[in-house]
Order: C-alpha cells, then structure tokens, then sequence
C-alpha cells in the first residue's frame, strides 16, 4: 500500500472491481432523487420551450432590453456556456497530450459536460436573434437570389467556430466511450443491450482495434487541441472586433480564454463534487484530482486577476474619453455591483486556493465553484450590458432591466443543460473504464499477499 | 397597382382584409385605385378593382398635391397634401404661403392624424335618457337642431373656435338673425397684448412682428418659437436673424422664469421672478428713450439698471449692458405677452415693452401695424357669456372647434353652468370634454375633407378643399346650419345657399369683385391652385401714443395663496393649448426642451428638488389654493428655484384613446376669476408635498451633459466672424481639443479612404455620375422646435410605440433632436445646445461589416442602406453605432402603432417594418429613386435640389442642406465647405456623411465675466 | 432552398421560352388563324386562375394587335402600370357586340357591370412582395413599349393570363440585370 500512496494518481482496485463499480453507477436502479432531479430538469426545459414559444409569436422585445443595450442576458448567457466547455476539452484532450495522469478519473464527465455546454450554448445566437425563423441565413448556402453571408462578420465566424466545436467535441466524446461501452454492453440485457451494442461499433478489444482506437484518440485529441484557444478567441472577437468603448481590446481572445477554462473548472467542481458522492466512485475521484483542479482554477483565476487589471490600465493609459468613462462606471456606474461581483468572484476568490487546506477541502471547494460560475456570468454580463449601456452618445445612454423572458431563458438553459447531464451519466460510464485500467499496476505478489 | 393601404406587414402575409374594404369606403364615389393585400407569396389571391371612370388628376402610383390651408390653430399656415390614390398621407407647407413659406410645424403635420384619427365619430349623436349617447341620422340631428333652434326664440348662443372665416362669418350672422350671441374664442388670445396697445396706442389689435429684420431680439416670455404667434414665420425670421451669416448674427435675450424652448435659443436668459419683467423692459426703453433722445426719456427717467436689478436680482452692470445693446442696435425687436408673463402685470408689461419699442424706434420697421394677426373675443367675453348661460339666458348652445371646458379652469365650474342650458350641441368629430357634456354632437368633416376658408390675417385669405372622401361619415357644419336654417325659416329665411360649398363659391365671387377680379371663376381657379390669395397688406401708418401711453405705475404683481413657490404653467410646442394631445406624433415626439413624452411633469430647479428632497420620477403633490395635481418630478436646471413649472395640455378626461386619462391638467390650480379681460396663467402661489410614489419620466434622453466629447461644437461670434474652425476656436478659448489621431494614422486613414473610393468604381459601383449623397445642418439655424422629426414620422412610416416602450428606450425616432447642457453649474450661465441626429451614412461605417447578411451595406450612392427584408435582427449594427441611430422592432409595433383608419396615413412608397427587424433614417431614399425616375424619363441628370429629404422640407429655419457632394455647385457641398463644418465623434474615422456648422453665439463678455450668472443670480 | 433556386431555373428557362415566342409572333404578321374560339366554361381547362369576365388577351392583344398601354395606360409613367377603369372597356364595347354567341356572354357581364355601377374584381396574377418596388416606367423606359413580354411572357398568345415567371423571385430579376449589367444595388427596389 505505501507503495501506491506514494503515486495518488494510480487507482487502487484491481481490473475487476473498476469495471463492477463504474458499471454499478450504470446498472444500479435509478434512485427516487435521480427522478426528482430528471423531472426538476425537464420542468426548466419547458420553462424554456415556453418563453422561445412566447417570443416567437409577440417579439424579442419580450426580454427586458432597453437600447442601446441591444444585447443582453441572452448573449451573456450564450458566452457564459461555451466558456464551459473548455475545460472539459483542456482536461479531455491537452492533458491527454501532456500525458498528465491525474485527467483519466474525471475527464469523461468534463468532456460531457462540454458536449452539452456547447449544446446549450448554440441555443442562444438563435434564439436571441429577431427574426429566429430566418436564422438560416447566416449558413453559406447556394441561393437563386445569388446571395451569401458577409464573412468579415464577427458573427459569422461565431456561426463556423460553435459548430466545429461541437462536432469535434461530441466525436471526441462518443470514440472516447466505445470501449466502455463495449464493457457495458457485456454487463447489462434487453434494449440497453441494443443501444450499447449499437453505440460500441462492434468492439471487440481485439489488438487491432486498440490500435487504430489509440491512434483515432490521439488524432482527436490533437484535433480538440487548438479548439481550446481558438472557439473562445472568435467569440471574443465577436466584441473585440467591435468598436465600442469596452469592447475592442486587443487582450481580448486570451482574457475570454483564460475566463473560459476558468469557468469550466468552476461547473467542473460544482458537478463533480456531488456527482462523486451519488455514485459512490469517491475512491476512483479522490482529492487528489480535486487538488489538481484547483491548481489550474488558481492559475487561470489569476490570470483572470492580471487581465482585469491590465483592462483598467489599458483604458486609462488609451487616454480615450470613451474608453476611461466606460471603465469608470463600470466600477462605480449603475451597474457597480455586477463590476464588483465579477471582481470579488474571479479574481479574489480564486486566490483563496493558494491554501492547500482549502483546495483539499471538498465542503470549501464546492461554495467557491459556485461563486465562480456566478463570477463568470456576471463577467458577461458586466463586458455585454455595462459596456452598450453607456458608449459614444450620452444622449443614448440606456439602462437595463431585465425580465422575466430573461430570466426564464437562462433558468431553462440550466434546465437542458442538466437534463442532458444527469442522463448521462445515469446511461454512460461516468468514469473511463480502460483508461482507469491501464493505470492500474501490475499486480505484484507482495502487495497480493498484503490483500490477503 | 400596389396600393397598399393596410401595409401592416413586410415578409409576413397581411392580416386581413379590412383595411381594403375600408381603403374603398373612403374611396368610395371617386373611384377606387385597385388594392392589393397580398404579401410574398403569390398563391394568396388579391383582387384588382378597377375605377369605374378614371379621374383625370389621378395617375396610380403618382402622388397627387392639393393646396389646403391648416385649421390646426388660428396662424392658417398654407399647406400641400399629398395623395396617394385618393388619400392623403403626408402634409407639408405651401411655399407660396406669405406665413410658413414652405414649412410646417409638428402640429400642422400632424392634422393627417385628426383626419384619421382611430376615435372619429362616425354618425352624429344624441343623449338618450339614459344619460348615454345614441347613433342617429343626419335627418334626425338637422331636425332636432331646428327644432330647439326654433324654439329658443333668442335664447342662442355659440362659442366658435375657428376664428376669421366665411364660415364663422356665417355662424356669427345666424346666430345674430336668431337674437342670440356668439363668441369667437380660442385659448392664448393675447388678450394682455391687444389691451395695452390699446392703452398705448389706442388699438385693440395686434401688430406684426418682422423677426428677420432685427438685429437684436428681446422677449420678455413671449414664447415666439412655440405657441405665440405664427411660430413657423417667426422661427423663419428668426433663423434669419439669429442664424450666423457673413461674420454676424442677431442677439437674442430672453427675460422670464423658465428656460423654455425661446430661451433656450437666447444668447442670454435673464431669469427674472415671474411679474417681474417689467422693470427690464422699463430699464430698456429709458435706455433706448436716452440713446434715441425720445421725448419718453423723462418719463422713463426713475427706472435705470439700479432699480431693475433691485427687483429682478440680476446684476445691474448686467442689466445696464443688455439696455445699452438693445438702445444701440440698428434694428431692435422687444415682445411680450407669451404664456410665460401672463401674470397680473401681464398689461403692464405689455404696454412698457411697447415703450421699448417706440423708444428704439422700432415701430414701422420691426413691429407693423395693418398685416397683424386677427384674434377674437376675449376671455372676458367669455365669461360673460357663462354668466349669462348662469342665468338661464341660454337655451341653445352650439360649441365648434372650441374646448371650453378642458381650456378653461375648473375653478371656474365652468362644466356645472354649461350644464345649465337646456339644449348643448357640439360639432367635434372626436369626443373631447365639451362634447361629453352635450346633447347634440354633429361631427364634423376634418378640414382635409371639406371646403372652408379662413383670413387668419389681412393679406391672406386661406381656402381649403376637400383632398378625399370623407374617412367618417360627417357632415359639414356648414351645411349642417344651412339644412337647419331652412328647416327653421323664420328669422333664418334670409339664409337660403343649398351647400355651404355653394355659399363659398357667393363669398368668394363677391371677394373677387371686392378686389376687382373681373373673372370671379378664374379668382376661385387660382386661389384653388395656390391655396388661398396673398397679397401683402396695406401697412398702415405708425400709430400716434395716445395721452398717458408712458404713465406706468409698476408695483408688485399680485399671485393667489401663500405656497412657498411660483406656479407656472406653460403649453408646450407639441400639445398647444390641449388640441395636439390625442395625436401619437405629439406625444411621442418628445417635449424639445425636457426631452418628456407621453407625459405631465412637475419642473423643480436642482436646488429646490434637493431642499424639499425629491428625486426625478418621485411623484409629488402641487396644491394652489384652487386645486391640486399629482404629477412625477422633473429636475430641471432651467427653471428658477422658487418657481414650479408644468405643462399645459394633457389630462383630459375624454378626446379620445390616446389623450383620455393622460397626464394631469394644470388648470386645475388656477384661478377663473379676472377683471383685465384674460386668464391670468400666472398667477398662483403653490406648495408641494411628497408622496411616496413614483413613476418613471418617459423621457428620450440618456445623459444631459456632452461630458467633452465635441458632439454638439458652439463658438463664439468672435471666433465665428474670424473664419474660426470649432478646433481652432476651442484652442483660441483655451481648450485646446484632445488630439486622438497621430499624423501617421492620418495618413493611414486617407490611404484607406482611396481605396473605399475606388472600390466604389469597380463594376456596378459605378462611376463618377453615381451622385454621393450628404447632408449638412447649420446648428446656428436649428432651433430644436422637432418639426423635422414629425416629418419624418410622417414619411417614413415610423411606428409610435407609446409610454411603456419609451421606458425602455425604445422610440423609433430615426431623427431625433439632441439637446445638452452646458454651464448651469458654479457660476456659469445655462446654456442649451440642440443637434438633430440622424444616421450619419457614414462611409466608413461600423454597422456594416458586422451584419452577417449584408442588410446593413453601402450603397454605390454612398447611402449606408438597410435592408429589411433581408436583416435577421442580430442587432450587432446597433452595438456598433457610435451615434445610436439604428432602432429596432422589439414587437409587432407594426400591428400596434396605426389602428384603422390610421393606417390609411402610411406612405405605400416606403416599406412598413416588421418586428424583429432593425431600421433607421434611409435619407429618404424612396425620394431619392422618385427623383432618380423623374430624371430618366425625362432624359436629363439629377439637379441639385431634386432630392429633398422629409427633414429639410419641414424645416421652419431652413437648417438643412441635403444633396450630392460630387457636384461642386450644390448647395450642400457650399455649406459643407463652412469653416464651421465639423463631423461628431470625429474619433472613431467613421466619417459621415453628415457634416454640422458649429452653433455660433452671441456671448458677451459681461454674461462670461466675473458677473454672477443667469443660474445663482438670487 | 434547392426549390427555391430550381423555381429560379424554371424562371429563367420560362424567359427564353418567353422571348423566343414574342419574337416569332410579332415576325408573323397578322395571325394566320385567329384565338381558338373559346367559352367561359373552357376557361377552367385553360393555365391561370378564372376570372369573373373570361377576358380574352389573346384576342385583344393577339388578334387585335392592341398596344398594351391602350388599356394599362400608366405603364411608363408611374410604377404602377394602371388597370383599364371599365369606362375604357366601355369606350368600345358600348358598340362591339363580340363575334359569337360565347363572346357575346362575356361582353354581356362587362356591360351588366357596368350598368349596375359594380367595378369587375379581376383576379390578381403578377403581385409582386410590398417590401419590393418595382418601377414599371424605368422598365419600359429601358427596354421599350413592348418590353412586357419579358416579365408577364407573350400575353398576346394567353386566352387565360398566367404566370410565366414568378415575379417574386429574385433571382429572376438579378438575372436580367446581370445580362445586362444593370445595378445590383439592393436599395434600388427594397427600401
């Protein structure tokens, strides 16, 4: 045993009892909770279904903008998702490059839950646009009126980079889950037996497979790779190509980055933490990977730390009248408490996990998850509303107060989000099975004996 | 054809039918151009409905002008009514009209809505014994009105608002013919004024003043560029005079309590106590009287600077300097008598300032006699004849185009005597408060519907024709009166014209032998086509002072109760005296000064709204010792701290879906009671008290300060007269502006510039004859009166989206009027700045390389085009817009905004938006094309001035200048070459189109210097 | 939006087809045969939608060789080419009685209308989208007094008026003003 502890990123358990626990999350009858959770989620998703539904028939006008904020929660809202999703593709896939070993216990969930992030996320540029129905518009397609999209718009960029992301990430997803699957399919009967002979592609473990599998993986992998710094950098753009005061900063695509990943981390925890407690695999997700997590939270929160200031100095030192009034009301405007907010969240907070206590402390982790993803939305929301509200014209300047359309859209992106995760991982292997596998050490007499 | 009189919807399919239906009700007789209701797709089947007999004056899909005269208030500007196939739905000025010359006020324009107003009654109505009203038929009406007619043996009267007319003419005879009185009333009758130039003159009339011809303009509350007077023709003059041209420009002091939209046009604002005004007018003439060595001199002698300023608390030196100005100038103008000064001294007043006038000579140059505004009967007169009414003397009543018992104060229980006489009939054609209370309403046509005339003053005699078919089924009053009076006979026997069209006709002939027309039909042929007659009218010779014209005894002007401030009410441009409030344009199109729409506000000086510790929304009480209104806080710098300002015009009871329950009634907290022959305004003392509640001010308007960003540039004459650029003046006055581009950028930004101009000439961006189009407005002219944004409204079918919206900031406004703040605080004078803004068609345009659809996209004519049908509505432009010019359709204000019949109103030359789709100022651009067809069926290149956009038609001061920049001839590249030209937010390289000539003002440096300023000076 | 763009192909074809006719019909002098005489009750076999009058096209426009702007009299000065009022129909059928007893049943219902003061309701054919204006006069102004065909096909050959060319289409108009490189520019028809 002493052995082992010296390396806490090898699991303890033998093949057998891997297999068995990671199944038993899959097998075992969904407990009364799980449903309460299952129905409190679809109920948002109906919450959701109803305001779109609303919309369409009277108008955007709905939610609560007031220009000139032409955006709102809807867009901070749409930032706040695909920022999540980073993380699960830095753990899924860069670590996986870096052959860092402490990603294998949690990065299947991290990478579901960038897969539906992502999903979430795409919801928004459609539904916040006027004209929904027509958003097709924005697809490059063959037309009779000889008519394309305009590619030097930001927005069309967006379009390009959310959907690769999405491709990629989910193709990531379902290859990295085939060989489970294979052992799932071998564990369970009846329909499930279909769907996971189905989804598993014939697996057979045969030497052959594993090979093309690892290479498929690693490809992927490093096809995932650059996704990372480059989706957020386009969504980024989608302001810093702008010129409104607040908005068009070149720190911009590695800010938004750093945030995103940041971000992910932050959901990672929040649904980590509980999810390891419900299905009891605490011994294959130990503090130890939280420890880690929080070690790249600490990193990105303090760049986050860094750009915030850098984004002050910058408007002070651009000597722009516009630039400086923005910045000064976004810390004692209107809208000083989302500044503050942000500020406190990001960039304070995070540096409480200098303290190893903290970081091994779940109870601890968990409370500054969660103010990091408020930190997060606010983050958005300061850089979208508190930006708009106050640029070149002061007799423009507007103030927003958001609705109950507003509010409804962002609770039910919560609720699909959520659906799509906690069905997940009640059906799929939360915990990569063979990647677990391979950690596993030979096992040698002694330590057999010591079992015994 | 492509009629579109229901155009509701711009890719969604159209609603339904009935705006076809209704479209031929008002076509009816004439003859309908076909409608089509159909929307994209084809497969939905429209009907074409061919005339029967094809009109001569009508080509389908060519708009038709009639010349009409406006019957808006009691100035009778001349106007042009656009048709379309039979409707109307655009009014502009007549340009051969002596008072408007071409342009036209918000009010004016905005009559199209009184034409089709969603609440016109469409039958005439009786009381029932239900106390309700019942439809009945003209039949039925005509004779219960003979009936009571006949009956009533003397005992009739009428209260007729219209003013100098054939008709009222007409009225008055048979009202007389039956023994009984009628009174010629319209609120604001300058009854103050007529009274002293009585006293001063002997002549209960008014004069003209000729604005365009001072050199230095006084106005002791005379509000000349809203509701006093002929406000087109006066701002016309004013832009004149005022307006910076070849080194100099006019002065303009305004003398009064508030900072209205006049004042906020003065180069400086004395803001005397109310009642106060006096003294400065005194201090003038005996400064004139000494320069000019008038006999008044000695009179005059006891009111020097030192006197004035003890009881107005501005500065002697200050005053002294005004009056030495105003003595010294070669053509000065003083007036009096706005709403502003009509306190008890308000004759008083009146009679000094006219001294001021003779004293500087100004009578015969800058004031006339004999081509002066006729007006009616005074206030007295009408209470009077309440009174009379009060002691059962009046058994009939007929109201026409009269308000009373909304324009006159509760106080008065004015409602309780009308409902005294036995029988009341009303000829309003939307249900208002005086109408409510009657027996009998016999709705009439609207005056785009009938034929009328009327003389507002001599030298003009303005005639109306009906343009189209009746959108209700009313009835001329005339011919009502004529049906009425040979059903009577008797004393009305002598009245025997069968239509009052036919009476016209008798009136007009025997008018054009009155003015030796041999041809009486071609008189009728000619003024039809212009509109009426105008011939200058004799001036009459400069009035002899009668005795003891100068024997002023100023003492203290006396106000009601003991409240701790000044009550002043106030009628605002848009609203009148009530009349405009049931129209959305006036409601929506916000107050020019507040910047407030839709609503009543309580106006608190800073300081006051501190002391008494209320924020701006914060709802407060106003009790006079006559009533009391609640009303939300408006804090405003231009208005004196012991003084309580309100505007007139809104919190009717009825009138209508949009002014019912609006706002409250300032009335409300004045006295009725009067010996000097008119309602004293001004003349109560009010106290507040806080309530908790709150409501938000529906106000357009973000931030009042420019916070130095250069958006509205102003210089002094000084600097102006030196060929000064806004920089260079800026640098001059020591602030030299902060210089964002380094000349590496510059260079950078020319080279990019060359290559745009280039891309332009590559394939179908064609060439050099392209025309590039640009606009330019002289800030020196712009008053801010706002009448460009109702023509824009009016052409562009933009949608009014009500008070809920505006909350949120979401007005349609693609023009709208900015206006800042400058000084106000430590000592500085408060100075306003007014900018209209519109899209700037930028050639380096932010919105567009962010639209993912190209709807936002540069057209080869330079024009920044928006495509509605094809945006999505992602609303990045907006974002993107440093000027926040671009609105957007939230709701289906599309469906909102024109309830039947309004929609007959909509220009079907431009597209209505549907929601979801962003939209903004097109510089007119379906009047471009227009002009672009004209040009090519006739085989000829455009010429300057073909083009003439919405905006700078309405312009009352010409402050717009519209045209291709590429012909070196045009007017607009002219003003563009103005040193004083300068583009906003020049920062951002988005290079607009639009190019401001800085305002220029006529500082002095006494207003600048160590003397306390207009805002502290008490 | 592959049908879209076909109905964009058909369109195009539908304008060479179009042209092709106009020009072999106006090379023939006077029509050899004149229109098949037809009834009221054929016109339900026939292409286009019924109107209340069966108005023959083919016999005015083809075998009359009426100008079209005879009876669309603002063609080529307003956007609006302009419907005939029934006046103008009058004008000749106060006298023309038609030439067999099936015209002769048509021409009744014009003058019935007529007499009850009731305007005909013709079905509407080519309706082109409100947020597009078409300028008719630049068009005949471009292209000359018989331009017609090129959108509405050869009318004078249609006992019953269809739609050759979906008029909604936009590509049907970008074509034409590629060939002959006209403006493209979007504000010139939507605004």
């Amino acid at each position: 045993m002493a052995v082992i502890a010296h390396d806490p990123s090898r699991p303890t358990q033998t093949h057998a009892e891997v297999t068995r626990d990671v199944l038993k999350t899959i097998t075992d009858a969904p407990t009364r909770g799980y449903y309460v959770l299952v129905f409190g989620m679809a109920f948002l998703v109906l919450v959701l279904l109803g305001t779109v539904v609303a919309e369409l028939k009277e108008g955007i006008g709905l939610a609560g903008y007031a220009p000139p904020i032409m955006w709102s929660v809807y867009i901070t809202t749409f930032v706040f998702w695909v920022g999540i999703g980073h993380a699960g593709t830095l753990i899924s896939a860069i670590l996986f490059l870096f052959r860092s070993p402490w990603r294998t216990a949690v990065y299947r969930a991290t990478e579901a839950m960038t897969v539906f992030a992502v999903m979430t996320a795409a919801l928004f540029p459609i539904l916040h646009i006027g004209r929904e129905w027509l958003f097709y518009w924005l697809l490059p397609y063959p037309n009779q009126r000889y008519l394309w999209p305009n590619f030097k718009s930001p927005l069309m960029w967006d379009v390009f980079a959310i959907s690769t992301y999405l491709t990629v990430s989910s193709t990531f997803l379902m290859v990295g889950l085939v060989p489970d699957l294979a052992a799932v399919r071998d564990n369970v009967s009846g329909w499930k037996k279909k769907l996971y002979t189905a989804l598993s592609l014939g697996w057979t473990g045969a030497d052959s497979q594993w090979r093309h599998y690892t290479r498929a993986y690693l490809y992927l992998a490093a096809l995932a790779t650059p996704l990372v710094l480059s989706v957020h950098s386009v969504v980024s753009w989608d302001f810093a190509s702008s010129i409104v005061p607040g908005w068009h900063g070149t720190i911009f695509a590695p800010y938004f980055v750093a945030g995103a990943i940041y971000s992910g981390i932050g959901m990672v925890l929040t649904l980590m933490i509980p999810l390891r407690k419900v299905l009891k695999v605490e011994h294959m997700i130990t503090d130890y990977h939280f420890d880690n997590l929080s070690k790249l939270t600490l990193l990105t929160g303090s760049i986050l730390f860094y750009a915030y200031g850098m984004e002050y100095f910058v408007a002070w030192y651009s000597g722009s009248t516009f630039e400086q009034t923005t910045f000064w009301r976004r810390a004692f405007g209107p809208n000083w408490w989302a500044g503050w907010t942000m500020i406190i969240c990001n960039a304070f907070v995070s540096q409480l996990l200098w303290f190893r206590k903290i970081r091994t402390n779940l109870t601890s982790l968990f409370v500054i998850s969660i103010f990091i993803n408020l930190g997060m939305w606010f983050e958005r929301y300061v850089i979208v509303v508190s930006s708009l509200a106050n640029d070149y014209l002061p007799y423009a300047w507007g103030q927003l107060n958001p609705t109950w359309a507003d509010w409804c859209l962002l609770a039910g992106s919560f609720g699909w989000f959520g659906l799509w995760f906690t069905m997940f991982y009640k059906n799929f292997p939360i915990v990569a099975i063979q990647e677990i596998k391979e950690m596993i050490p030979m096992p040698r007499r002694k330590s057999a004996e010591g079992a015994h | 054809m492509t009629m579109r009189p229901d155009d509701q919807q711009m890719t969604e399919a159209a609603p339904d039918g009935v705006g076809r239906r209704q479209f031929l009700k008002v076509l009816g007789v004439t003859g309908a151009g076909a409608a089509t209701l159909s929307g994209c797709s084809t497969d939905r089947i429209a009907k074409l409905v061919p005339y029967m007999v094809q009109s001569e004056q009508q080509v389908p899909g060519v708009p038709t002008t009639y010349a009409s005269t406006c019957a808006e208030c009691s100035t009778g500007c001349g106007l042009h009514v656009t048709t379309r196939e039979a409707r109307a739905i655009k009014l502009e000025g007549n340009p051969a009209h002596p008072v408007n010359a071409g342009s036209l006020c918000s009010r004016g324009q905005a009559g199209l809505q009184a034409l089709y107003h969603p609440d016109r009654i469409g039958a005439p109505m009786a009381r029932n014994a239900a106390g309700g009203f019942d439809e009945i038929t003209w039949d039925d009406a005509i004779a219960r009105l003979a009936a009571q007619l006949g009956t009533a043996n003397g005992r009739v009267a009428a209260i007729n608002g219209y003013g100098p007319s054939t008709f009222s003419t007409l009225l008055d005879d048979m009202v007389g013919a039956l023994g009984g009185r009628s009174v010629r009333w319209e609120a604001f009758g300058r009854e103050a004024e007529r009274t002293a130039n009585f006293r001063t003159w002997g002549r209960y009339e008014l004069p003209s003043h000729d604005f365009a011809a001072a050199d230095y303009l006084v106005s002791f509350g005379a509000d000349f560029l809203e509701t006093w007077g002929a406000t087109v023709q006066q701002q016309r003059g004013f832009a004149e005079a005022h307006g910076y041209g070849n080194g100099t420009m006019a002065k303009h002091v305004y003398v009064g309590p508030r900072m209205n939209l006049t004042a906020a046009n003065a180069d400086e604002w004395l803001d005397v106590p109310a009642g106060t005004e006096i003294w400065v007018a005194l201090c003038l003439a005996r400064a004139a009287a000494m320069h000019h060595g008038s006999p008044l001199a000695a009179q005059l002698a006891a009111y020097t600077p030192e006197a004035a300023a003890e009881r107005t608390g501005i500065p002697a030196e200050r005053l002294a300097h005004v009056a030495e100005e105003f003595a010294a100038a070669s053509a000065p103008l003083a007036v009096a008598g706005g709403i502003a000064a009509q306190h008890r001294g308000a004759i008083d007043l009146c009679r000094a300032t006219n001294l001021a006038n003779i004293a500087a000579g100004s009578i015969g140059t800058t004031v006339r006699f004999g081509d002066g505004p006729a007006a009616g009967n005074d206030y007295g007169t009408v209470q009077e004849l309440f009174q009379s009414m009060d002691r059962g003397e009046v058994a009939v009543i007929l109201v026409h185009e009269a308000n009373p018992l909304y324009a006159l104060p509760k106080s008065g229980n004015f409602a309780a005597t009308f409902a005294k006489v036995g029988f009341k009939v009303s000829t309003a054609n939307v249900m208002d408060e005086t109408a409510a209370a009657c027996d009998l309403i016999l709705p009439n046509l609207h005056a785009l519907e009938r034929w009328d005339d009327r003389a507002p003053r001599p030298g003009v005699l303005g005639l109306m024709q009906p343009v189209m078919e009746p959108v209700k089924p009313g009835m001329h009053t005339g011919d009502v009166l004529l049906a009425a009076a040979r059903a009577v006979g008797g004393p009305l026997a002598g009245f025997t014209a069968q239509s009052f069209e036919a009476h016209l006709r008798s009136a007009w002939t025997a008018e054009a032998s009155r003015r030796g027309a041999g041809d009486a039909e071609g008189f009728w042929r000619d003024a039809l086509q212009r509109g009426g007659v105008y011939e200058p009218a004799a001036p009459a010779p400069a009035p002899a002072l009668s005795a003891g014209a100068a024997d002023l005894a100023p003492g203290d002007t006396s106000f009601d109760g003991d409240g701790e401030f000044l009550f002043l009410p106030y009628p605002t441009s848009q609203y009148h005296d009530g009349r405009g409030s049931n129209k959305p344009w006036l409601l929506e199109n916000p107050d020019p000064v507040t910047k407030i729409t839709w609503q009543s506000w309580v106006e608190l000086h800073p300081e006051t709204a501190k002391r008494v510790d209320v924020r701006e929304g914060e709802i407060v009480e106003v009790t006079s010792p006559h009533g009391t209104v609640r009303a939300q806080v408006y804090v405003y710098p231009g208005i004196r701290p012991d003084t309580v300002g309100m505007p007139l015009g809104l919190g009717h009871t009825a009138y209508g879906r949009y002014a019912a329950d609006r706002g409250v009634n300032a009335l409300d907290l004045l006295g009725a009671a009067d010996g000097q022959g008119f309602l004293p305004y001004v003349a109560t003392r009010v106290s507040l008290t806080k309530t908790r509640d709150y409501r938000q001010v529906a106000k357009t308007e973000g931030t009042p300060r420019q916070l130095g960003r250069g958006i509205i540039e102003a210089m002094p004459l000084a600097h102006a007269a030196a060929g000064m650029t806004p920089k260079e003046s800026m640098t001059a006055a020591g602030h030299p502006p902060h210089e964002v581009n380094t000349e590496r950028e510059l260079e950078a930004i020319d080279g990019w510039y060359e290559a745009q101009k280039e891309r332009w000439n590559l394939g179908n961006y064609g060439a050099d004859e392209t025309p590039k189009w640009g606009m330019a407005v002289d800030l020196s002219r712009c008053t801010g009166c706002s009448a460009c944004v109702t023509a824009c409204y009016a052409e562009n079918n933009i949608a009014t989206v009500g008070e809920e919206q505006v909350f949120k900031g979401r007005e349609m406004s693609w023009m709208r009027i900015e206006r800042y703040w400058e000084g106000g605080e430590d000592g500085e004078p408060l100075e306003a700045r007014f900018a209209p803004v519109m899209c700037q068609h930028c050639d380096n345009a932010p919105c567009e390389p962010v639209c993912p659809v190209y709807a936002s996209y540069h057209t080869p004519d330079g024009l920044n085009g928006q495509v509605y049908n094809r945006c999505v509505g992602t609303r990045y432009c907006s974002n993107n817009c440093p000027f926040k010019v671009r609105y957007y359709n939230w709701l289906k204000y599309n469906e909102s905004a024109w309830p039947e019949p309004l929609n007959l109103q909509l220009n079907p030359e431009v597209t209505v938006r549907a929601r979801g789709v962003m939209e903004k100022c097109t510089f007119c651009v379906q009047r471009i094309r227009a002009a672009q067809h004209t040009a090519r069926l006739e085989d000829r290149p455009l010429r300057d001035g073909d083009v003439v956009t919405a905006c700078q038609q309405a312009c009352p001061s010409k402050a717009i200048a519209f045209g291709n920049v590429k012909d070196p001839s045009a007017e607009v590249v002219r003003w563009k070459r103005d040193p004083r030209g300068y583009t906003m937010l020049e920062a951002t390289n988005v290079m607009p189109a639009v190019t401001y000539l800085a305002k220029v003002r006529a500082v002095d440096p006494v207003a600048h210097g160590e003397a306390p300023a207009a805002g502290e000076a008490h | 939006m592959l049908k879209r763009s076909l109905l964009g192909l058909v369109g195009m074809v539908a304008v060479a087809a179009a042209l092709a006719t106009g020009i072999s019909s106006s090379d023939a002098q006077q029509p050899s045969t004149g229109p098949a005489p037809l009834s009221a009750a054929d016109s339900a076999g026939l292409k286009g939608p019924r109107q209340p009058i069966f108005f023959r096209h083919d016999i005015h426009a083809g075998e009359l060789q009426m100008q079209c702007q005879y009876c669309h009299y603002s063609v080529a000065v307003s956007s609006e080419p302009g419907i005939p009022s029934m006046q103008t129909c009058m004008g000749c059928h106060a006298l023309v009685a038609g030439r067999d007893p099936a015209n002769q049943a048509e021409i009744q219902k014009l003058k019935d209308a007529w007499a009850a003061g009731t305007p005909v309701e013709w079905v509407r054919i080519h309706n082109v989208a409100r947020h597009v204006h078409f300028p008719h006069m630049r068009h005949i102004k471009a292209l000359g007094d018989n331009a017609c065909a090129t959108c509405h096909g050869n009318v004078a050959r249609m006992p019953q008026v269809y739609q050759v060319n979906n008029v909604n289409n936009m590509g049907f108009c970008i074509n034409c003003h590629l060939e002959r490189n006209v403006t493209r520019d979007c504000s010139a028809c939507h605004f």
